[in-house]
């Protein structure tokens, strides 16, 4: 890395604040409070250091623009945060108290009984420490790399160019792109999460046939995303499509064209995943709503709460553990799934208005050959995604992250 | 459980094994052309007659959706190290494919005529790159050689219905803007009145060529032929006065905007579902638009493109797309796909080639073939894309504009249409803002292409 | 232990209360399937039609079942696609299955200086997406320039998912399972072979079902690499000889779901135990 002596009181701050954040940590519960300190510390030091890298820390060069430096800055704080933050979360699952471990992945961890060679479990976990260091640390690294490079596929040069394919991108034409994406996303994720509770809370009446039922709701869980972009393009084609002919029949009136009304575009788009995604989310509540225990459901309709008031105020608490799984993975559903249903129907049209934040690297990527740019669009999404898992973990889902 | 497992592993390893197998002889040509329809069909007829005649050869053809599409699609393949032999680019990223280099720094393509090495024939196949018709020649020859192989050429002309042109009592099809205009004036004062007056799509092409007609050039150093271009002319005059007429036309409710870029297929409707009496268009599509408007029931004539008839008339320029040679091929590959390239483009088959579509014929030899047969005085229309080409006075503005990154830079003139026309935006200001777009565009490009 | 899925025999005496009578219930629930279903139905109808019965909108099987089918097998290569996906989804499904089951078991029966780094190691690529780094890794792949196979599928072969899911069921069964295979004198492979894979075929039917519907249904990576899998063969169908042709295209479509919905439904019972919330302890 390089080092530029403008750096070293900011490596001073993050490395005192992990120090005493770990040590704080720590000593609270009731661990060593010198190995709570050093780890922090050295996580202050690492995070940064691992940004810094690829950045050539170019930022801190002093003829740089002020947006430039504290982009700089929001990368050196953003590293620092995070790695310390990970220590902290890692230490937490061999915390020596059990019942302190998170149970994202289950407590348990060791039924150390096996005396081997210690060189045994490493041999078993080789492949895939290889394989999760080659394919993704390394791809991870290197996109971080490129987007700090005017990389064009094909071209004989590739100049460093340290933030700026970053700073472009503080345009209101990205914005925008961030706007549809997040915009598109929430309604995915809500329509998608109270659909599915609704149809998943008939599904778990004990009525006769409801495992025919339930096979006959989920089954869309095996449909590609870009399957069902075809399907609703068809569907929703305004000559030949069928809703056009059951509104015309039943309504009177014609659907638009989507490729004339950006927001009918839209709603073919979230109408599209959501179907894609229901099967998922019926699955995970049908399978909650069997661990409620009955007697507390009885329990409230002896205390004369009506059928909407137990619903309300019995199991939709009760499900929020998975309510929150399903947030999450739907989400991410809607970040990345979402780009096979966009490129089948409507390619990110009319004029950019279902040009998903994904979709948008892809063309930058495929289509304007800048990888450069497209690394950079990417580590933004990266960003989100860090954020996105961070909750995710600090409010520890019972369940196992089952995306891929 | 366990058995299911295993059995539906074994059966599906069962049906996979046999298609992973090879069996192969002849070298095969893979071949990347960018089209889906019957001109696909066509190559892939003319690769089966190819294969026949030389069975040391197997030549594949795989269709892309569009240029771009073959375009970006050789260049990820290439970076993966396996590229089709030949890809079929059109004349914007000229260009760009002679600047692309590999991986490891060699350029992508090779030159056409460097890999003929003089050479009048290749294994019995007759070169063909001597005879190429000028108007193609002077496109396509860089630093004084061939650096693909011509294929599919065309110009832009106009369509006229001339059931609808005789109802409005015009006798001459309009030859200039200033005539169509009033031409136009006159179709749509008529009770009868189709729906619009025209119409072409917002393709930049169609921008380029009223350029080239009122000669001016696109790009500086001589529209990039003279050195690399590193200063594009979207705002020039003769940009504006092409798009002050067209937004005029737009507003008087002349023109008719089908509301999608590169819309081919709507403009085309259009005049075939006689909605429009003119359409401004390919000439690629001159056999089917002169079928499809007599089965549709009127007469379509063709005729130039209608030019500027306020200052000098300097001749339209070529579209279309060239085959282009990979770089990296093994002799054998290299000289199939040579072989390939000529004998794709021979008389015979450019002259079925024309006909077919309308595309001209690219060899002055097709031309006298088609001219033995006859073909001119029955289909007058095919004539006249040729012709319009021949009327070209030889210049940087006829030759047309090499521009790095023109893909993009074209979709920043097709944008810059839109909001002339839809979000009644100045037309100088438009064109200003493009220009500034368009030249950081080039610039972009040739930092990291340029000298 | 993992819970199966409780059998719904307990009856409630009007369970719900909002919910109307039994057939009330079958109603609602035979219009979530149908709605749930619609979308698929008209697939399935369309793919027999030609563009103008499409056109005209009619309700019943067309005419041109054959012609679409060959359309898009024959003349669009759908069935050379499948091929190709079925074996990747072999290959990753397999592969990441052994090396999911290696990984739990080292986890769990294992103790070993440095655990805790190697364990965050796995854990923290629960935060990467491949979506995120396909640029990065289309380069690192061109570079390995291993073509198209294993490009489609080395990357994929091992995931924290998988390793977290087998130390979860791994970490939940009995102990004395272990001390008596080592009391036997087994060596960890032969305690996983004989006594874990044999406890495990809930789990590794789960995790199959969703690997296989996973890599069937891959779209972003395949696309980039222009590799000839369903889900980008199917790109094909949309520009049908320079315009629509609804039939072929409906006709991709279901075609290109059969594997995984068959594949699904018939390790259903198997998804949905390995699905089952497990009882936290």
């Amino acid at each position: 890395m390089v080092f530029h002596a403008n750096m070293l009181p900011f490596f001073i701050i993050t490395g005192i604040i992990g120090g005493a954040y770990l040590g704080f940590v720590f000593r609270q519960s009731n661990r060593s409070l010198i190995n709570g300190m050093m780890l922090g510390g050295a996580a202050g030091l690492v995070g940064p250091w691992l940004f810094m890298t690829p950045l050539r820390s170019c930022t801190f060069e002093t003829e740089r623009t002020n947006t430039d430096f504290l982009l700089g800055l929001f990368f050196f704080f953003f590293g620092a945060a995070l790695v310390i933050w990970l220590v902290q979360y890692i230490s937490l699952f061999f915390h020596p108290d059990i019942k302190m471990r998170p149970s994202l992945i289950g407590k348990q961890d060791s039924r150390g009984v096996f005396r081997s060679n210690f060189l045994v479990p490493f041999l078993l976990l080789l492949p895939t420490l290889i394989i999760l260091a080659l394919f993704l640390y390394y791809p991870a690294y290197e996109t971080f790399r490129l987007a700090t490079f005017r990389y064009r596929l094909g071209a004989p040069r590739t100049p460093f160019k340290c933030v700026d394919n970053f700073t472009e991108l503080l345009t209101a034409d990205y914005g925008e792109i961030m706007i549809i994406t997040l915009t598109l996303s929430a309604l995915i994720v809500i329509f998608a999460l109270i659909i599915s509770l609704a149809i998943a809370y008939l599904a778990y009446q004990p009525v006769k046939g409801a495992s025919i039922y339930r096979t006959l709701l989920i089954w869309p869980y095996a449909i590609s995303p870009p399957v069902a972009g075809i399907i609703f393009f068809v569907m929703f084609d305004p000559v030949a499509g069928v809703i056009d002919h059951l509104t015309t029949t039943f309504l009177n009136t014609g659907i638009p064209a989507w490729s004339e009304s950006p927001n009918f575009a839209r709603f073919i788009i979230v109408a599209a995943s959501v179907w894609k995604v229901l099967g998922y989310n019926i699955l995970f509540y049908i399978a909650g709503l069997q661990t409620i225990p009955k007697d507390l459901i009885e329990a409230a309709a002896i205390d004369g709460a009506n059928g909407w008031q137990r619903f309300r105020n019995v199991v939709i608490p009760l499900l929020s553990p998975i309510t929150f799984f399903l947030i999450i993975t739907n989400l991410t559903y809607a970040f990345f799934e979402t780009y096979g249903t966009i490129d089948y129907l409507t390619r990110g049209g009319p004029t950019g208005a279902t040009t998903t934040a994904i979709y948008n690297i892809m063309i930058t990527a495929k289509q304007d050959k800048w990888l450069g740019r497209a690394a950079a669009q990417s580590v933004v999404l990266f960003v989100i995604v860090i954020g996105i898992t961070v909750w995710q973990f600090r409010t520890s889902g019972r369940q196992v992250n089952y995306g891929a | 459980m366990r058995k299911l497992f295993l059995m539906l592993i074994l059966a599906l390893l069962v049906m996979v094994i046999p298609a992973a197998a090879q069996d192969d002889e002849a070298t095969d040509i893979v071949v990347w052309i960018a089209f889906t329809d019957g001109r696909l069909d066509w190559a892939r007829e003319r690769a089966a007659e190819f294969n026949e005649l030389y069975p040391e050869y197997n030549v594949i053809i795989e269709g892309y959706g569009s240029y771009n599409e073959a375009f970006d699609a050789t260049l990820l393949a290439a970076e993966q190290g396996n590229p089709p032999a030949i890809t079929h680019f059109f004349e914007a990223a000229t260009q760009e494919a002679r600047d692309a280099v590999t991986d490891s720094g060699e350029p992508l393509f090779k030159s056409v005529e460097a890999a003929i090495a003089g050479r009048t024939e290749i294994n019995g196949v007759p070169v063909i790159l001597d005879d190429v018709i000028s108007a193609a020649a002077n496109y396509y020859t860089l630093d004084g050689e061939f650096t693909s192989m011509p294929w599919n050429t065309s110009s832009a002309i106009m369509f006229t219905n001339m059931d609808i042109l005789e109802a409005a009592g015009i006798e001459e099809i309009p030859a200039t803007w200033q005539e169509l205009e009033a031409a136009c004036e006159v179709i749509m004062a008529m009770e009868s009145a189709p729906e619009a007056c025209i119409t072409w799509p917002n393709h930049s092409w169609f921008f380029e060529q009223s350029m080239a007609q009122q000669g001016a050039d696109l790009a500086n150093n001589g529209n990039g032929r003279e050195a690399r271009a590193t200063e594009v002319f979207i705002n020039s005059d003769a940009a504006v006065a092409y798009l002050d007429w067209w937004k005029r036309m737009y507003d008087n409710g002349y023109y008719v905007y089908t509301g999608v870029v590169r819309d081919w297929t709507g403009t085309y409707n259009a005049f075939i579902a006689q909605q429009v009496a003119f359409l401004i268009y390919s000439s690629s599509d001159t056999t089917l638009i002169t079928n499809d408007s007599q089965e549709a029931g009127f007469t379509a004539v063709a005729s130039f493109m209608p030019h500027n008839g306020e200052v000098e008339y300097v001749g339209n320029l070529i579209g279309g797309a060239t085959l282009w040679l990979n770089n990296g091929l093994d002799e054998e590959t290299e000289t199939g796909a040579l072989m390939f390239m000529n004998w794709f483009s021979n008389p015979q088959n450019a002259a079925d080639w024309h006909k077919f579509t309308g595309y001209v014929p690219i060899t002055n030899a097709a031309i006298e073939l088609l001219e033995e047969e006859g073909w001119y005085e029955e289909n007058p229309n095919s004539r006249v894309a040729s012709a319009q080409l021949e009327a070209a006075q030889p210049s940087s503005a006829t030759a047309g504009a090499l521009i790095g990154n023109f893909v993009a830079i074209r979709d920043v003139i097709t944008s810059a249409v839109e909001e002339i026309l839809l979000n009644d935006v100045d037309v100088v200001e438009a064109l200003n803002a493009a220009n500034e777009e368009a030249n950081q565009l080039l610039s972009d490009y040739n930092e990291l292409y340029g000298e | 232990m993992e819970q199966a899925i409780p059998q719904t025999k307990v009856q409630l005496t009007n369970s719900n209360g909002i919910l109307p009578k039994r057939w009330g219930v079958h109603v609602l629930l035979w219009i979530a399937c149908f709605l749930v279903g619609f979308p698929l139905l008209y697939a399935i109808l369309v793919s027999t039609q030609t563009n103008a019965e499409v056109t005209n909108f009619k309700l019943t099987f067309g005419t041109s079942f054959e012609q679409n089918l060959k359309a898009v097998m024959v003349n669009r290569n759908l069935g050379d696609y499948m091929l190709n996906s079925t074996l990747q989804a072999i290959i990753i499904t397999v592969g990441k299955t052994v090396l999911s089951l290696l990984a739990g078991l080292a986890f769990v029966y294992f103790r070993f200086p440095g655990k805790w780094i190697v364990f965050g190691f796995v854990l923290i690529t629960l935060m990467m997406p491949t979506e995120i780094m396909v640029i990065a890794l289309f380069r690192l792949m061109s570079e390995l320039g291993w073509g198209q196979l294993p490009s489609l599928t080395v990357p994929f072969l091992a995931s924290a998912t998988g390793a977290f899911l087998f130390r979860q069921h791994f970490a939940n069964l009995p102990t004395e399972l272990s001390e008596a295979a080592q009391l036997d004198g087994a060596n960890p492979l032969q305690f996983l072979f004989m006594v874990l894979i044999p406890l495990s075929w809930n789990t590794i039917g789960a995790l199959a079902v969703i690997q296989f519907v996973y890599v069937w249904n891959m779209y972003l990576w395949p696309q980039l690499l222009q590799a000839d899998v369903v889900q980008v063969g199917l790109g094909a169908l949309l520009n049908f000889d320079g315009s629509l042709s609804y039939g072929p295209m409906m006709m991709g479509a279901v075609v290109a779901s059969i594997p995984p919905v068959i594949v699904f439904l018939l390790l259903q019972r198997q998804f949905m135990n390995g699905f089952a919330i497990s009882a936290e302890k």
